[in-house]
């Protein structure tokens, strides 16, 4: 029979035992500092504690912030005799070209439709007095938090007393990103204000020539501006009944008056986490952290305002509930938790009524609006399938050949940072431009950066001489001339009909140092470098056909579009660490991955190694060769240079600098290691995989799309007893991870059961050298019994 | 059947059988679109304003026809220049009501086709709105416009009436007449 039907022995996570083990715990290896004692005791009879954050909880959007959800209204419309026209700007008017703004709000053939979405960025330089004036600021805060530290420590300064009030006051709400965990944010310069406009067009006899065209924008910060969709649809509605100041104003006040301030900020790597994870129960215990210490907040205002009276009870603790659930409605509580971690619930009031607004809790770099990865996929790969398009070869473009999926091409137009256009004839342009926005995250995987910041989600002629002065663009257009324009674009994607253009006027490759370094050290494969033969098509150098392949069956198999993202971001996250693995074989050095400084460190990351894992030499030549082209295509380009740059700044706050746990979680799922190989991995899992933000680390690594920890529950397996042991103590402490639970939740029954059977045999294994030691020092005692007793009867 | 496929490639060997390009100009209202959709679809359209451009294609006298409406709006008209490259025939639509816009029509006009992307391209005027009272008749259009100035182009000028498609299809007859002869003139 098996296992499963008997429930009474189904093993449960941490069970009521006492383990106590030599961990032998060393900490960081590249701090160097020990934190901890030498020997840790892991009990699990203790109430659960859980390993938490170390990092203070916060709000993404705190409240009483002075920053706006939204900063500016506009409204435009389509003058008979003039063109394009801006009516009216709330609260002031955007400095810079109105009638540029105007014409962008007034999409091509907005005449044909009754309604339009469209999408635009704008890159607003912030004025250097602006700059001057922030960066003052920041220094400022810097300073006092500084000091704060420093009195915490017993240090005081002179000056300390001056800006006490203020300085403990906004400590707390007001920081900056700098200040909490230095993760990279907006790169290039002022984050972009991203609009979302809205074109209805109505046909009125009365009025001249028959039709009103209005248009009226959202401009945001927010990365999910498509959250005021509702908003703009009531309130340009309105405007046409009463275009005045004042149907702007009122929609200014209702959208920022939306209350986020319940929102938990989440770290970078627990939004990759939450990202790549379908469970909508991860990281609830923050939503419900956020709500207590709201309520501790209110009940202390309370307190304040009564007199404290020991007779009257002390007031009740609502219950928070799950939001939609029974218990919620009918308790009617203030807070809720969200009913899916990856939304933050929330609402406008907007003329009375309550509108619903879901806001993605965690928004990787490059991802903006509402898009569909799956949708772009779709309507280049459909086509595709039933008559293979065959592409001019170009070495950035056609890495595999002439036969290169169309979607592969795309992304290589984007990583070597060609100019692209998405043409939409005949369609809303809103649709192309959620192509665009989708392309830019495809070839970001919220790993790379650099464009959105050069995508035109929607642009029209008029832009094109501003259009073709960005080297390198993603735009989208509706206007069918642009296809008659083969010099503004190196790759046209042509929605209608599914299919792409690689332009006749498209600059042809440089050869690289780096290509003739390749071939010179590997001159076996140097023919199969792409672009110079077209057998490249033949076999999959790449792996990339078998990853659409993959890709495709996903999404016939009725994935999501989160499992979808996952993979592309996977397959970013490879190409990063094949450059980087390209640049240390070709160039000796890569500044896309940083070891340690740390002496100790080096060792460790010696024994352990990093980056890229192949299971042998020339497989790695061979994937090397498939990818060199366009790994030289990328040397030069934005998204490259800032990812040096994240890669360096993410160093710093990164835990575990010297070991690269990916390389060695690769290892283990990739290689055929021999025990004695695989031993090392795990102990150094063990050794050095403690904090909550290393096992952040570590499950990020591991996500659940990989089989989460199967390879890592592996070594409850081992030959060695040792690593058992130190396994079975690693997946105890994820266990007790906030988010470590939903992965441990996931192992099967029989890794569940192999863990209880190692605890179990580590606790007799405990008893009885207690025993031992019981026995040993009963011994003892009795010799110096016996020896005393000698003495006495000598004296 | 097979006969008439043999019959047909011939005839595209002769025109070419790629499409056509045309390109139809104009100052706002002048009556583009409804030309446009009465050729299109025989159809009288109420149109509004164009906001950017409109396309279609239609064949006609075995030609087919790729064209291109753009709107005329001061502001927006440095936009046309994108539009010329490929052209091979300009319409160029006149309101033969509207006396005082008639120079800045001439102005757009000569700009347009001394652009050097257009200089191969024919072109027919619509003089347009020829059902209103007082109405520049064809002559006059053509002297408004200075059309005797434009050397070594071939042009014609049709009075037409858009709202009832009086003058359109001739304006049409005129257009593939002179493609076909163009064609065959490259063809030698």
């Amino acid at each position: 029979m098996s296992l499963a039907s008997r429930p009474s022995r189904s093993p449960q996570p941490p069970t009521v035992a006492t383990l106590t083990l030599e961990a032998n715990r060393t900490s960081d290896p590249s701090t160097g500092t020990a934190v901890s004692s030498q020997h840790s005791s892991l009990s699990v009879a203790a109430p659960r504690r859980s390993i938490r954050s170390a990092h203070k909880l916060r709000s993404q959007y705190p409240r009483g912030s002075t920053e706006n959800h939204v900063e500016y209204i506009l409204v435009a419309s389509f003058d008979v005799d003039r063109g394009p026209v801006m009516e009216h700007q709330y609260p002031v008017a955007i400095t810079g070209d109105e009638h540029m703004l105007a014409e962008l709000m007034l999409p091509d053939q907005a005449h044909v439709r009754n309604q339009d979405w469209t999408i635009f960025f704008l890159h607003k330089d912030t004025s250097q007095e602006e700059d001057e004036e922030e960066r003052r600021a920041k220094e400022e805060r810097r300073k006092r938090r500084r000091r704060k530290l420093d009195r915490e420590k017993g240090i005081i300064h002179e000056s300390d007393d001056e800006d006490e009030e203020d300085g403990d006051l906004d400590d707390d709400d007001w920081d900056d990103d700098e200040s909490t965990d230095s993760e990279p944010e907006g790169g290039e310069g002022p984050p972009l204000i991203y609009v979302l406009n809205l074109v209805n067009t109505k046909q009125d006899k009365t009025v001249k020539r028959g039709a009103v065209v209005k248009a009226m924008a959202i401009c945001t910060r927010h990365p999910f501006l498509h959250i005021y969709k509702p908003l703009l649809l009531l309130a340009l509605e309105e405007y046409f009944k009463s275009p005045v100041p004042e149907t702007l104003s009122m929609l200014f006040t209702a959208v920022n008056n939306m209350d986020l301030s319940l929102m938990p900020r989440l770290t970078l790597l627990e939004r990759h986490l939450l990202q790549a994870s379908d469970n909508k129960d991860l990281f609830v215990e923050k939503f419900e952290q956020m709500i207590q210490m709201r309520i501790a907040e209110d009940r202390g205002e309370d307190v304040t305002d009564q007199p404290f009276d020991a007779s009257r009870s002390p007031p009740k603790r609502p219950g928070i509930f799950r939001s939609g659930t029974k218990a919620h409605i009918e308790g009617q509580s203030t807070y809720s938790v969200p009913r899916d971690t990856h939304e933050f619930e929330s609402k406008v009031m907007y003329k009375g009524i309550p509108i619903p607004i879901k806001v993605p809790v965690a928004v990787m770099p490059e991802t903006v609006g509402d898009f569909s990865l799956i949708k772009l996929i779709q309507t280049f790969s459909d086509v595709h399938s039933k008559t293979p398009q065959i592409f001019p070869l170009h070495p950035h473009l056609t890495t595999n050949g002439p036969n290169t999926h169309p979607i592969i091409i795309l992304v290589n137009a984007l990583l070597t940072q060609k100019r692209i256009i998405f043409l939409g004839h005949n369609l809303p342009s809103g649709e192309v431009a959620d192509a665009v926005l989708a392309a830019c995250a495809l070839a970001s995987g919220g790993v790379l950066r650099g464009f959105t910041r050069h995508a035109f989600p929607y642009t029209d002629l008029t832009k094109i001489d501003d259009l073709l002065n960005v080297p390198g663009f993603i735009a989208g257009v509706t206007n069918p001339t642009f296809e008659n324009h083969p010099e503004w674009w190196d790759l046209l994607c042509d929605l209608p009909s599914g299919k792409m253009k690689i332009s006749s006027r498209i600059d042809p490759a440089p050869i690289t140092e780096g290509l003739q370094y390749f071939q010179q050290q590997n001159p076996t494969h140097a023919s199969l470098v792409t672009g110079s033969t077209s057998s490249s098509s033949a076999s999959d150098l790449t792996g990339d056909v078998a990853f659409m392949n993959d890709i495709l069956r996903g999404i016939a198999a009725r994935a999501g579009e989160r499992v979808i993202r996952a993979k592309w971001r996977d397959w970013v996250v490879k190409f990063t660490r094949i450059a980087a693995a390209f640049e240390e074989s070709v160039y000796g050095a890569s500044a896309l991955y940083i070891g340690s400084d740390d002496q100790e460190a080096n060792t460790a990351s010696n024994n352990n190694g990093h980056g890229y894992v192949w299971c042998d030499e020339a497989s790695k030549a061979k994937e090397l060769a498939g990818n060199v082209t366009r790994i030289e295509g990328w040397r030069n380009t934005r998204s490259y240079y800032s990812f040096i740059q994240d890669v360096a700044q993410l160093y710093t706050v990164r835990p575990l600098k010297g070991l690269d746990l990916h390389h060695m979680h690769d290892r283990l799922r990739t290689q055929r290691l021999s025990p004695g190989q695989s031993s090392e991995i795990y102990t150094a899992f063990s050794k050095y995989v403690h904090s909550y933000d290393e096992i952040c680390l570590l499950l990020s690594v591991a996500p659940e799309s990989h089989a989460g920890l199967f390879y890592l529950a592996l070594g409850l397996f081992h030959k060695e007893r040792d690593v058992r042991i130190r396994i079975a103590v690693l997946l105890e402490r994820i266990a007790e991870h906030d988010a470590g639970q939903h992965w441990w939740k996931a192992l099967s029954r029989f890794e569940k059961l192999a863990y209880v059977r190692i605890k179990r045999e580590a606790e007799l294994e405990l008893a009885k050298s207690k025993q031992k030691d019981k026995d040993a020092i009963a011994a003892a005692t009795a010799a110096a019994a016996s020896y005393n007793g000698v003495g006495k009867r000598v004296s | 059947m097979g006969q008439a496929l043999s019959f047909q490639s011939i005839f595209g060997k002769l025109f070419g059988s790629r499409e056509v390009r045309i390109l139809m100009l104009g100052l706002d209202a002048a009556g583009k679109t409804t030309i446009l959709y009465k050729l299109k679809l025989n159809q009288t359209m109420t149109t509004i304003p164009t906001v950017g451009f409109n396309v279609e294609t239609f064949t006609m006298k075995n030609i087919k026809f790729n064209m291109w409406d753009v709107g005329g709006q001061d502001k927006i008209r440095p936009l046309w220049r994108h539009y010329y490259s490929g052209t091979q025939g300009l319409v160029f639509v006149v309101d033969s009501s509207d006396h005082n816009r008639i120079e800045e029509a001439r102005t757009e006009l000569h700009r347009i086709i001394n652009d050097r992307e257009m200089k191969d391209c024919l072109l027919l005027v619509f003089a347009n709105k020829q059902d209103i009272n007082g109405a520049m008749k064809p002559l006059e259009v053509t002297e408004k416009l200075q059309l005797s100035k434009l050397k070594d182009k071939v042009w014609y000028v049709q009075p037409s009436i858009a709202t009832t498609g009086e003058g359109l299809l001739e304006g049409f007859d005129w257009v593939s007449d002179n493609i076909k002869k163009m064609a065959k003139a490259n063809t030698k």
